[in-house]
């Protein structure tokens, strides 16, 4: 059984999770607390069962870190580069699994069609659509030129350090723009631009679930906030 | 193409180049935990790396929006990735504002190009406002997560209320650097190719 999410209601978690990203958890019950919005469980319903799995074990991986070796005390270079890195894991990861989850399992249209419904100007929906795109494409042509460069026996920069990014900006930026114009023709004809309102074949309804989903996002966020701040 | 208002396919230009700058942007962001002082060196590293893909972006303007559009475009990305909603207003202003210089020089003029990347540059700066704005409440915050105290020392020692003006002047400086730097990779590789 897959679960159907409303966009509408992904967006909104989005929201919250990013909003409780920004303020850091300070005790064991913050952080219990912001564990549980992690989607992972939507990754599972889905049946991401890799994803989800991947993302638990680099969560728990670095949350492990932070708490059990690292304190303020930590020095020197090697410490300061896992603290750096565990940090960011431990403070930025549910926003990214998030963000991940929604690219993953929303389709274009039914984002456009959201998007739509809250009244949200056609350029800023069409361009953030493609940037949603186009992050999948950017990692395959990168892997591509990467592959290239390793045939031709260039590693890294070829001795100068303007050539590492050079030679992989350069062909990166000739194949985004290609795609770019084929994705505009292929678009244009299929009539984005037109004068007419669009329609869509997905009916978009909030179910059970998203008013389930939303209360819990609100409560979670409401909870965070009161027993940080007021208590 | 000679309507005022914009195409479908500007949208998708603008969705392409948001993407490209964005990926420039983290790849260079993740530098940054190896030392703070890479954190303040950002004002050089992304206006340089990112005026390629912008100047070949600046090469595609021609109309009034694309670039004010592309800044709330980051804004919310920026939102959504965790780094904080005090920047969006001086990126959405910074991206209106070069969008003027831009139109006032046609899109066209090497001059008005080079300023205007410049100030487009500065919404880097926005991913500083959190620690200028909330420096005590960000430091403790920032300990309370394990970063270590020599960590933040340095940081703060880089970034505070008196350095962002530095900081805003060398994102700008390094901004028209940059562009000069871009301008000429773009001449070289893709106006011989014929792209542009």
């Amino acid at each position: 059984m897959s679960l159907k999410l409303d966009p509408r209601t992904k967006l909104y978690m989005i929201f919250v999770v990013s909003a409780v990203v920004m303020m850091s958890a300070t005790t064991p019950f913050l952080w219990a607390v912001r564990i549980i919005m992690i989607p992972i469980f939507l990754l599972i319903m889905e049946k991401h069962y890799a994803a989800a799995f991947r993302f638990l074990i680099f969560y728990g991986t670095a949350l492990l870190l932070t708490f059990k070796f690292l304190s303020e005390n930590s020095e020197g270079f090697l410490s300061a580069f896992l603290v750096g890195y565990c940090g960011i894991i431990v403070q930025f990861m549910p926003a990214m699994i998030t963000a991940w989850y929604v690219v993953r399992t929303t389709k274009i249209g039914e984002f456009v069609c959201a998007m739509q419904k809250m009244h949200i100007p056609d350029g800023i929906t069409i361009s953030l659509a493609v940037v949603m795109r186009f992050f999948p494409t950017i990692k395959e042509e990168y892997t591509a030129i990467r592959d290239a460069m390793k045939m031709r026996g260039i590693m890294l920069g070829g001795g100068n350090a303007a050539g590492m990014i050079e030679y992989r900006l350069i062909p990166l930026l000739f194949s985004c723009v290609n795609i770019g114009d084929e994705l505009s023709a292929a678009a244009v004809t299929r009539g984005l631009g037109g004068k007419v309102k669009r329609t869509s074949v997905q009916e978009l309804k909030m179910k059970a679930a998203d008013y389930l989903l939303m209360l819990l996002f609100t409560a979670v966020l409401v909870v965070f906030v009161v027993s940080k701040y007021i208590r | 193409m000679n309507e005022k208002k914009l195409q479908a396919k500007d949208f998708i230009t603008i969705g392409i180049f948001t993407a490209l700058l964005f990926v420039v942007e983290f790849a260079c962001g993740m530098l940054g935990f190896i030392h703070p002082y890479i954190v303040a060196s950002y004002v050089v590293m992304i206006p340089i790396v990112g005026s390629i893909p912008m100047m070949l972006f600046y090469t595609k303007i021609e109309k009034f929006g694309m670039l004010s559009i592309m800044s709330v475009l980051l804004a919310i990305i920026m939102f959504v990735t965790g780094m904080g909603y005090l920047g969006a207003p001086l990126i959405i202003a910074a991206g209106v504002i070069a969008d003027l210089i831009a139109k006032s020089g046609g899109y066209k003029s090497f001059r008005e190009t080079v300023i205007s990347y410049g100030v487009f540059c500065l919404w880097i700066c926005a991913n500083y406002f959190p620690v200028v704005v909330s420096a005590d409440s960000y430091r403790k915050n920032l300990i309370d997560v394990g970063y270590s105290v020599e960590y933040c020392d340095n940081l703060f020692r880089a970034i505070n209320s008196k350095t962002i003006a530095v900081l805003l002047v060398l994102c700008f400086v390094f901004g028209c650097v940059g562009a000069l730097i871009g301008k000429a990779i773009v001449k070289k590789h893709f106006e011989k190719a014929g792209i542009v």
